[in-house]
């Protein structure tokens, strides 16, 4: 019965979700509760990340290994920010998104004609170069030391600290970056995207400029995971140039390649659900095998394209959604 | 050590280095560029068989207690069997899928199978036992005043070019090579034609993986370290080799290696060895970027 009332109308099960996670910091977990928010805050990070990279392989078709690059970018851009000039996080967000979307357009504009092949490959050389540069340039990021003694974020004077706090935080976050991708994905923009997804040629011959359209997808996703970047500095207060490695990448791909491709519930349902089992590993598994838990995210690649490229939860446009109900009702 | 060397002969000095380095990347990017010529994937599980048959040939050698020719040899074998199977069990079923699906599958495998070696040999650095080879090979083979060649480097470019020799007249005398290289033309021709595409393609992938397999001994020998991770850049420097070269060409991958494995021991001397892979990705990037099609790769056209 729930089940038809979400047919009904999704936003239902939206709702329902905000509701429960509003209450989350006040369950009665009892010690474990700042364990749970944590993990929980983790999720939802994750859950932006992969919204901001599922706008270039789900929205518009093309492999991009270099996400992480940005993540990496906007955290940098964070933590230099507010070790150096002491900036408020509501300076810094935008700030790291907007240094997100530079890199991203200065990246995307050139390798944005190649095949896709050639972009997937381009993009993960670019994620190389950044920790190579995040490592290298000591005077400016500290190198392999790390970057230490990130000042927490503060609302109206008051600074954060508490777990539940950062997790209403990242909660308000996602809401912005939901309805920002939304948004999108119904707007003008979203609908070249599809079409460039579907058959680019086709897509060119309707009169879609393929390179900005493009261009601006990349950018966007890259500007989302700034920003989720710029939120994991101020979070953790620390970073580190080995925390943006190409493994990461790998892992929010295969957060929306088991949620579903193109899918924006499928994405955060790939995120709520593979992110907590990744700490449920850490601590079943053993001391130092921590890290053969890519093993398992490496198989979801393979066996969901195997079996099941779609994902958990397809990818459906409302239109088409629409019209589908439309021709049942006229068969029937 | 600069100061005793004078400029001219630590030049040429870097330039053996590098073109010992080169022809190992040739040899990985043999793989990379064939199975991309005839099924146009990046198959980023490539590296992994490189690291796979460093491991193999360290496992036969210690473990079993296999001679070390005849263990490199098993290996090469058993790499070519191993590139089979991973075309059967993994891009096989995707043959008529979109290209996304194989290229993530393709990343799914190298994770998968990089992870796996991390759980079966552990995560720390090992080398092979300095008594498995002749001794004569540390020893240098020729030295011409301050440059000299070890008898290893001797061994590895004297295998890198008798295998691409080798694999130059298969590709182009051999019945199979013309079957090859229909396919990379057209594969629904070449199945009219009663060519056995799915045949020729683990062929592809055998020959691909005994290169890179080998390429793995020689390397865990000259640097004397293997590691789990280690396919994962070789790999992309590897794939690097065969953009430069020209993806799909042969001689592309192997003027590639050559020209990219100089550029990496020179910059790393020259410039800075901080960014010593960095050279290799800014070269790839750089390539793609401003001559798509390589060195001598042909064009490419977008079929409508």
């Amino acid at each position: 019965m729930r089940w038809q009332l979400y047919k009904k109308d999704p936003r239902f099960v939206f709702l329902s979700l905000i509701f429960l996670a509003v209450l989350l910091p006040w369950l009665p977990l009892g010690a474990s509760t700042n364990y749970v928010l944590r993990i929980m805050t983790t999720a939802v990070l994750y859950m932006i990340l992969a919204l901001g990279l599922n706008i270039v392989p789900g929205f518009t078709g093309l492999l991009d290994l270099g996400y992480v690059g940005f993540y990496g970018i906007g955290a940098y851009t964070s933590g230099l920010l507010s070790i150096h000039y002491d900036l408020s996080l509501w300076v810094i967000l935008p700030l790291a998104a907007l240094n997100g979307a530079l890199w991203g357009t200065l990246l995307g504009a050139p390798t944005l004609r190649l095949t896709g092949d050639y972009f997937a490959i381009v993009t993960f050389g670019f994620s190389e170069l950044v920790v190579l540069v995040l490592r290298n340039e000591l005077w400016l990021t500290r190198g392999p030391m790390g970057l230490p003694g990130i000042s927490p974020p503060s609302i109206f004077g008051h600074p954060l600290t508490s777990d539940w706090e950062f997790f209403y935080l990242i909660l308000l976050l996602l809401m912005i970056v939901l309805l920002v991708v939304t948004r999108l994905q119904d707007s003008r923009l979203g609908r070249a995207w599809f079409a460039i997804r579907e058959d680019e040629i086709a897509a060119q011959c309707c009169g879609i400029n393929l390179i900005r359209y493009k261009v601006t997808a990349f950018a966007i996703s890259a500007s989302i995971g700034a920003m989720g970047g710029a939120f994991y500095a101020k979070w953790f207060k620390f970073i580190h140039p080995d925390m943006f490695k190409f493994w990461e990448s790998i892992l929010i791909l295969c957060l929306i390649v088991f949620g579903g491709m193109g899918s924006i519930a499928g994405t955060m349902l790939g995120a709520l659900i593979l992110i907590p089992l990744s700490e449920v590993l850490r601590a079943v598994l053993p001391q130092g095998m921590f890290n053969a838990r890519y093993l398992i995210y490496g198989l979801v690649l393979v066996l969901m394209m195997r079996w099941r490229p779609e994902g958990l939860v397809p990818f459906e446009r409302a239109q088409a959604k629409k019209a589908k109900l439309a021709q049942e009702r006229l068969e029937i | 050590m600069v100061n005793l060397l004078d400029q001219s002969s630590l030049f040429l000095q870097q330039l053996v280095n590098g073109i010992t380095l080169g022809g190992v990347y040739a040899l990985i990017a043999v793989g990379y560029t064939m199975v991309y010529g005839v099924i146009q994937l990046i198959n980023f599980a490539h590296g992994e068989i490189y690291m796979l048959g460093a491991f193999l040939a360290y496992t036969m050698v210690t473990v079993l207690g296999i001679p070390f020719f005849a263990a490199f040899i098993l290996t090469i074998l058993v790499c070519a069997c191993f590139g089979i199977i991973l075309d059967f069990v993994a891009y096989r079923p995707l043959r008529k899928a979109p290209r996304l699906a194989a290229l993530i599958t393709a990343i799914g495998m190298s994770i998968f199978l990089q992870n796996l070696a991390l759980m079966i040999w552990g995560s720390q650095i090992k080398s092979y036992p300095r008594d498995m080879f002749p001794a004569i090979f540390l020893k240098p083979a020729l030295s011409i005043g301050e440059v000299s060649m070890t008898w290893m480097q001797v061994f590895m470019l004297s295998i890198t070019v008798l295998f691409m020799v080798i694999l130059h007249l298969i590709i182009h005398k051999t019945k199979i090579g013309t079957a090859m290289r229909a396919v990379s033309q057209d594969k629904t021709t070449s199945a009219l034609m009663g060519i056995g595409v799915n045949r020729v393609i683990s062929f592809t992938f055998a020959i691909g993986s005994a290169m890179g397999g080998m390429a793995g001994v020689l390397v865990g020998l000259y640097y004397n370290a293997i590691f789990p991770t280690m396919g994962y850049i070789a790999g992309i420097k590897a794939f690097a080799a065969a953009v430069l070269g020209g993806i799909g060409s042969v001689p592309g991958a192997m003027l590639g290696g050559g020209v990219l494995g100089i550029a990496e021991v020179m910059g790393a001397g020259y410039i800075s060895s901080e960014y010593r892979d960095g050279i290799s990705y800014a070269v790839m990037i750089a390539v793609i970027l401003f001559k798509p099609s390589g060195l001598i790769g042909r064009q490419i056209g977008e079929k409508v």
